[in-house]
């Protein structure tokens, strides 16, 4: 997929405004995430461009973090929290349940393209745990009643869209 | 001065080393990983821990992140730090394939060295390991990911030592990669230093792969002879061949590392086309009897048509000894002295530059990495001498101002500002340095009216002559290619104006021993001087000694032409050049490598490589393959061959019966001590013939660089690959050349309606040429610039740095044919 | 109810806007400093607050300002730290919802005290939503006059950006930070040079938790006695948010007064714990705290206290675990995160925890050996020696189980298997 030229005259803009480009590289790259899902080769190399850098050391910066994407994810991401209170909460049932229920193992992406299932350590919702984030949005406390409800209606937003 | 003790011995250290620095200089060699004394101390792999039992700091502690400081007490054997030590090494060696028997760096591997000494022998770990996959870097270094112990050398070298960005860490935690974005050759020509700062095996040696181990070699010290900088190496010989080359250590030339041309450029030594025999008239012979070939051919040229019709030319790249024999030879036969240089304005600036020469203000190149200014005249430093370019990047990351006035374009692996603008200023920019600083202190407004008419841009010119102003280390740096005699004068004498500020003066020589030739060439004449000569028929014979002026002689047609008309060429080499190929007789001689001598290098320094082995043909090649290769005999075949300065003595002395060190004496001139002058010491500029005078400026210059309107100055440009001869005969290397390009400026291209990349023509002398374009910003207006790379058949032009008429230069569909 | 000064306006369901925050006194304590305190009187009172950081490792506020030098350079940067990717800590999330202008204040008076030309607020990527909601709040108090060029026209110049992490936990800690700002791998660095005097792009940098600067408001308000006198201990200052999750009925952030005793927290305010339940354990602190056992159930909850008693209070997120839940499955989550979240730089860090995560998974299997214990107990220690605090972190709940729960981890190798039926939790 490509970058909205938009985008880009954007960001080519607020890094020219700014004193230290290279303090944009997170934010540049979870824009085009947030446009184009992920950041594919091409779009790194943009990011390159954009920044003056050598691609590469966009791919050591976006290689570090667990909110970059560097290979193709579904609509919905989904975070499953794995660190220790959420664990005490049922993690281990949870995400059996979403395996099970999404037909994928934890990293995999649904055959529709519609939901990638990662864990992720402690998101800050102990208080809800088990929590979970999906494309942002916080769950929690989730049980294996709320994790089917939230997918179906997913689901159902999603073909909302499409119409 | 901080005294300390390390293992209940006490030694006293200057403010500021580490206290594992401070130790090494006891002799104790703490165990290290990240710690690199040319990268300095990271923290990172945390093996070099030591207990601090009294003193400022105490327990267990990284010695590379501790300053030694007064009344430290130190103990490296205490139990505490080993154990804690021999728990790092278990940890590095987790995921370590233990493929030593397989790796190259087996024997010579610090992380073999530490788990052995460390203790950690068992291993306990039942874990999986995690594996990488390895990329194709090209052709110089082997990546093997698994070996990593991720001690981060390779990245901070790479980067912030070199200044190049293609090869990074990537990933986090144990998963974390060194590497490039993809497979792709390095694109550092510094990258071979990877192998020798990686502990381990992940960046191991090409072109050596699977050869043998280290203690298979025979090891030695040995100089580089690729530039005019000399760094130093180490050389490594298996079965009678060269196999592998690393940086040795040397703190005013070098540092800890060389370049690629340096490190790769030896295959010439063992290359299959290398004459082993000699070769008189078509047929092979021996050696001895190629000598009196010469011998009695020369008699006869001289008898037939005196003494005048003999010219002789000696390459920058053969060592001391035969330059002097050389000169011995010319002067026993009563022939005119040898000439070095190719054409008359080198033979001048060269003459300047020994003239001009002082120890005092001589720079090292390692003086560059500590100067707070540096003002490079004419130099592509990462071209022409490539050590350059890393210690003034460490210049640059040291705060200092580097200024380039260079028409261009350059690649500089470090911030530099570049000068744009004609070889033709860079007198009137000299002189302003040198007007401001001798100018009255403080006077309102020198500073600008100085500037005013220095350079193109005069507000670059301000910039720099401020930065000259104020500087207390300054090294000007001149070049040997486009500056004139007047340029030489006035950086020996902005050094000379500079000295209350300790400014000092390198001039970039073309060759190895520029500078040994520089300060005993006498003839006053240049090669074109007896090009003219051979072509009026004046020239019947011509001896030349480790040099091939086809090679790099800008009119290749022309020279052909009267080489062919000679009734005598003589040739002396170690390399099949086309030289040797059109001699009547080629008399083989030994490599460095063979025959070791003395080489001066750019900054006055005497530096002797030693012999490393006695020569002779390749063990590899003596049995035509087979095994075990045996040929019976006493002698190893193929070491007949003599040093080039043992060859001119027997020229020169026929019925001598000397021992060699007595014939060294006697080519000596009369100054026997000349080549046992202390290695390395300075070149005192009045060993040959009295030092010049300091002398003023000549007549200007300047106007020579003028072209018009209608016509372009073609720079023909030095190249790091395929320019210099004897690296050009490494395949590996070979593979490292650019593809020839022509360099515009986008103000010419736009007017000329040329695009970047299309493809050009040029004709020059009745001959052509094709070649694609490039377009940069770099350029300045009115220049070309064309790399004189091997085989891309620039040797078309009348001249070094021709005329070059816009008419001339034509849009064509595609490349040669 | 307890006094409530950090949480006083926190609603429910929605945050503070800025009218609610300066109905309530919001930017007093600014206008104050700006026409009547210096920077020096500033910092002086809170060191005299004895206000120590919020973030995990209780470094006295006033200590730090100190060593920015009288005539260190400009721009200086003052750093919020929101990262919060200790788990089992949410209170910087509840702070910033429930009252973003207090933050900002807290942010203004810090850079008022180290002349600080600009704030970054680095904060972690799951909180997209206070991140937005302080971009907005920011916008508001820079209309209102409280940022910008010539503040509340005391010709004080300071503004303050948001500053999104893609994520990592090494990213909170403060050096690995300023290379995370810088766009640069976040790796952390090694003082000296400390930050307050070359931080971030080599300017003099103080990094500050989002509850430590949201404290300032109030000390300037009430004056540093009464800062002291919210506490419950001697020696203690302030209030304290405690976030306590895990086996309890009620899991949240309380703000009670610091010193307050564990019992006190989990059985009044948390609801205690759920039937059937008895305490077994609790990290007092987030996951690079030591696990603190029955014995420590009355301990007083403050940083000197759980100190002394060889513990440390971290960031106060109590997480709380019953008999039946199994602590070497337990530490073997926990030393996963750290694996996982290591950064890669130093050995002891990047090899060490992996190797921890296999032995202790061993033992969790059942394939675990009685040598098995002298590694983990030595490789503990050997943790200290890393490059940064978050080997060390890591080490504090494996090296408290090994001497807590020893004869936990030993029936494991005995029985040769999890005495509690397995690695899920119930
Ligand atoms: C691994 C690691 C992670 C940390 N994470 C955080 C964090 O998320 N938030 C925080 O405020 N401090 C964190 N810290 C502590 C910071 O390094 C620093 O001490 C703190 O931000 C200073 O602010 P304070 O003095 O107000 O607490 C962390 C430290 C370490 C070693
Ligand atoms: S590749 Fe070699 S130099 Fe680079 S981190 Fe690994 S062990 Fe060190
Ligand atoms: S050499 Fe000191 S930590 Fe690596």
């Amino acid at each position: 997929m490509s970058i909205p030229e938009t985008l880009k005259t954007e960001w080519k803009c607020r890094i020219q405004q700014s004193d230290h480009p290279r303090e944009l590289v997170v934010d540049v790259l979870l824009a085009i995430q947030g446009q184009i899902g992920y950041v594919d080769d091409q779009a790194l190399r943009e990011a390159a461009d954009w920044l003056q850098v050598d691609p590469l050391e966009i791919e050591e910066i976006a290689t570090f973090y667990t909110f970059i994407y560097r290979e193709p994810v579904g609509r919905y991401v989904i975070h499953l929290c794995d660190s220790v209170i959420c664990w005490l909460g049922g993690y281990d049932a949870l995400r059996n349940h979403l395996c099970r229920k999404l037909g994928i193992a934890l990293g995999g992406t649904t055959a529709d393209g519609l939901f990638t299932l990662l864990p992720v350590c402690c998101i800050g919702y102990c208080d809800r745990s088990p929590a979970m984030l999906i494309n942002g949005k916080v769950y929690g406390p989730l049980t294996e009643e709320t994790l089917d409800r939230i997918l179906s209606e997913l689901r159902v937003a999603a073909s909302d869209k499409e119409l | 001065m901080p005294k300390l003790t390390i293992d209940n011995r006490e030694i006293e250290v200057p403010a500021g080393p580490q206290v594992i620095a401070a130790a090494e200089q006891l002799g104790i060699m703490i165990p290290r990983f990240c710690y690199h004394p040319a990268l300095g101390a990271v923290g990172a792999c945390r093996v070099c821990a030591v207990k601090f039992e009294e003193g400022p700091v105490k327990g267990i502690e990284m010695s590379c992140m501790v300053d030694a400081r007064d009344g430290m007490r130190v103990s490296t054997t205490d139990p505490e730090a080993v154990d804690f030590r021999r728990q790092v090494i278990e940890w590095l060696m987790l995921n370590h394939p233990h493929d030593c028997p397989v790796c190259d760096e087996g024997g010579h591997c610090l992380l073999q060295d530490m788990t052995v000494s460390g203790g950690h022998g068992i291993r306990r770990y039942e874990g999986s390991k995690r594996t990488h996959m390895d990329q194709d870097l090209g052709p110089l270094v082997q990546h093997e990911m698994n070996r990593c112990i991720q001690c981060y050398r390779c990245v901070r070298f790479y980067r912030e030592y070199a200044g190049y960005h293609d090869l990074g860490v990537m990933g986090i935690g144990s998963r974390v990669y060194f590497g490039r974005m993809e497979s792709g050759t390095l694109q550092s020509p510094f990258s071979g230093n990877l192998i020798d700062i990686c502990p381990t095996g992940v960046f191991t040696d090409k072109p050596s792969r699977f050869i043998g181990r280290r203690w298979d070699f025979e090891r030695r010290p040995s100089i580089c002879i690729h530039c005019s900088l000399g760094c130093h190496v180490t050389t490594s010989v298996h079965l009678r061949e060269v196999v592998r080359q690393e940086a040795r250590v040397n703190p005013t030339i070098n540092g800890h590392f060389i370049c690629d041309r340096g490190r790769y450029g030896f295959d010439y030594a063992g290359h299959p086309d290398r004459p082993r025999m000699a070769r008189l008239h078509g047929r092979n012979g021996a050696p001895h009897e190629a000598l009196a070939a010469a011998r009695e051919s020369l008699a006869g040229v001289s008898d037939r048509h005196g003494a005048g019709a003999l010219a002789v030319m000696g390459g920058t790249r053969g060592s001391l000894e035969t330059l002097l024999a050389l000169k011995h030879l010319c002067r026993k036969g009563g022939w005119a002295d040898p000439v070095f240089w190719l054409d008359g304005r080198q033979t001048r600036v060269m003459k300047a530059v020994a003239e001009l020469y002082r120890p005092e203000t001589a720079a090292d190149p390692m003086d560059l990495a500590t100067a707070d200014m540096i003002l490079a005249i004419g130099v592509d430093p990462l071209n022409e001498a490539p050590m350059l370019a890393p210690a003034m990047r460490l210049a640059a990351r040291n705060g200092g101002r580097i200024f380039m006035a260079h028409p261009g374009p350059l690649s500089l692996p470090f911030a530099a500002r570049h000068l744009m603008g004609s070889p033709g200023a860079f007198d009137r920019l000299l002189s302003a340095g040198v007007n401001l600083l001798k100018g009255p202190k403080g006077e309102e407004g020198l500073l600008e009216t100085t500037a005013a008419t220095a350079w193109p841009d005069p507000g670059a010119a301000v910039e720099m002559l401020r930065n000259l102003q104020q500087s207390k280390r300054p090294v000007i740096l001149v070049g040997s290619d486009l500056a004139g005699v007047g340029t030489v004068v006035l950086a020996a004498t902005l050094a000379r104006v500079a000295a209350p500020r300790q400014a000092k003066v390198l001039n970039v020589l073309p060759g190895a021993n520029a500078m040994a030739a520089a300060l005993m060439d006498e003839s006053g004449q240049a090669f074109t001087d007896v090009l003219t000569r051979m072509e009026t028929g004046d020239v019947k014979a011509l001896v030349l000694a480790e040099c091939d002026p086809l090679w790099d002689f800008p009119d290749r047609r022309r020279l052909e032409a009267a080489m062919r008309s000679l009734e005598t060429l003589v040739v002396l080499d170690c390399v099949d050049t086309a030289a040797a190929r059109l001699a009547h007789i080629l008399i083989p001689t030994q490599t460095v490598f063979e025959s070791g001598g003395v080489y001066v290098n750019a900054a006055g320094r005497t530096q002797r490589a030693g012999t490393l082995f006695t020569g002779g043909l390749p063990i590899r090649r003596t049995g035509n393959g087979g095994h075990p290769p045996r040929l019976f005999g006493r002698d190893i075949p193929g070491a007949d061959i003599p040093p080039a300065w043992q060859a001119l003595w027997r020229m020169a002395e026929p019925d001598s019966r000397l021992e060699p060190e007595a014939v060294l004496e006697s080519i000596c001139l009369g100054q026997p001590d000349l080549l046992t002058q202390q290695d390395s010491g300075r070149f005192p500029a009045d060993r040959i013939k009295p030092a010049g005078e300091s002398r003023e400026a000549e007549a200007d210059e300047s106007a020579e660089w003028e072209t018009g309107p209608d016509a372009f100055r073609l720079l023909l440009a030095d190249e790091i690959f395929g320019v210099e001869i004897l690296s050009s005969r490494s395949p590996c290397l070979q593979r490292m050349e650019p593809e020839p390009r022509l360099w515009m400026s986008a103000t010419d291209a736009r007017e000329l309606g040329f695009n970047d990349g299309g493809w050009v023509q040029i004709q020059s002398n009745g001959a052509t040429m094709a070649v694609r374009l490039t377009v940069s910003g770099r350029m300045t207006p009115g220049f070309l610039s064309l790399p004189r790379l091997r085989g891309s058949g620039w040797q078309i032009f009348d001249r070094r740095s021709p005329v070059l008429a816009k008419r001339n230069i034509s849009r064509r569909e595609k490349g040669n044919e | 109810m307890v006094p409530q000064v950090l949480f006083q306006n926190r609603k429910p369901d929605r945050i503070t806007t800025l009218a609610e925050y300066q109905a309530g006194g919001g930017y007093s304590a600014l206008s104050q400093v700006l026409t009547r305190q210096d920077p020096k009187g500033l910092q002086t009172l809170i060191d005299e607050a004895l206000l120590l950081g919020r973030g995990g490792a209780a470094f006295p506020m006033g200590r730090k300002l100190a060593t920015v030098a009288d005539d260190a350079p400009h721009p200086r940067y003052l750093v919020c730290n929101a990262d919060e990717m200790e788990p089992g800590t949410f209170k910087d999330r509840v702070l910033i919802h429930a009252d973003p202008h207090q933050l900002i204040e807290g942010m203004l008076l810090a850079a008022y005290a180290i002349g600080a030309d600009k704030g970054l607020i680095f904060i972690r990527p799951e909180y997209e939503g206070a991140a937005r909601i302080l971009e907005r709040e920011i916008g508001l108090a820079r209309e209102a006059g409280f940022l910008g060029a010539n503040i509340l026209g005391s010709g004080v110049a300071f503004d303050m950006v948001v500053h999104r992490s893609g994520g990592r936990y090494i990213c909170g800690e403060a050096t690995a930070q300023l290379n995370a700002l810088e766009g640069k791998r976040p790796n952390p660095r090694k003082p000296p040079p400390y930050p307050t005097e070359k931080g971030l792009w080599g300017m003099p940098t103080v990094t500050q938790n989002v509850e430590t600067l949201c404290c300032l408001p109030h000390i300037v308000n009430n004056g540093a006695d009464w800062f002291k006198s919210l506490a419950l201990t001697s020696g203690a200052a302030g209030t304290k948010i405690y976030q306590i999750s895990g086996k309890v009925n009620r899991p949240g952030c309380y703000e009670l007064p610091m010193g307050i005793k564990l019992s006190r927290i989990i059985e009044e305010y948390a609801g205690g714990m759920p039937a059937g339940s008895t305490f077994k354990a609790c990290l007092p602190g987030g996951a690079s705290t030591r696990f603190m056992t029955k014995d420590h159930y009355d301990i007083e909850m403050d940083i000197d206290t759980l100190r002394n008693a060889g513990h440390r209070l971290g960031t106060a997120a109590i997480m709380v675990f019953d008999d039946k839940t199994c602590l070497v499955a337990a530490t073997v989550n926990l030393i996963t995160f750290f694996a996982r979240e290591s950064c890669g730089w130093c050995t002891p860090c990047r090899e060490g925890l992996p190797y921890i995560l296999d032995i202790l998974q061993r033992i969790e299997n059942g394939q675990g050996q009685e040598r098995h214990i002298g590694m983990l107990e030595s490789m503990a220690r050997h943790l200290w020696k890393a490059y940064c605090a978050f080997a060390p972190g890591a080490a504090s709940p494996l090296e408290s189980l090994l001497t807590y729960f020893g004869d936990e981890v030993r029936a494991h190798i005995t029985e040769k298997k999890c005495p509690f039926g397995g690695r899920e939790a119930t």
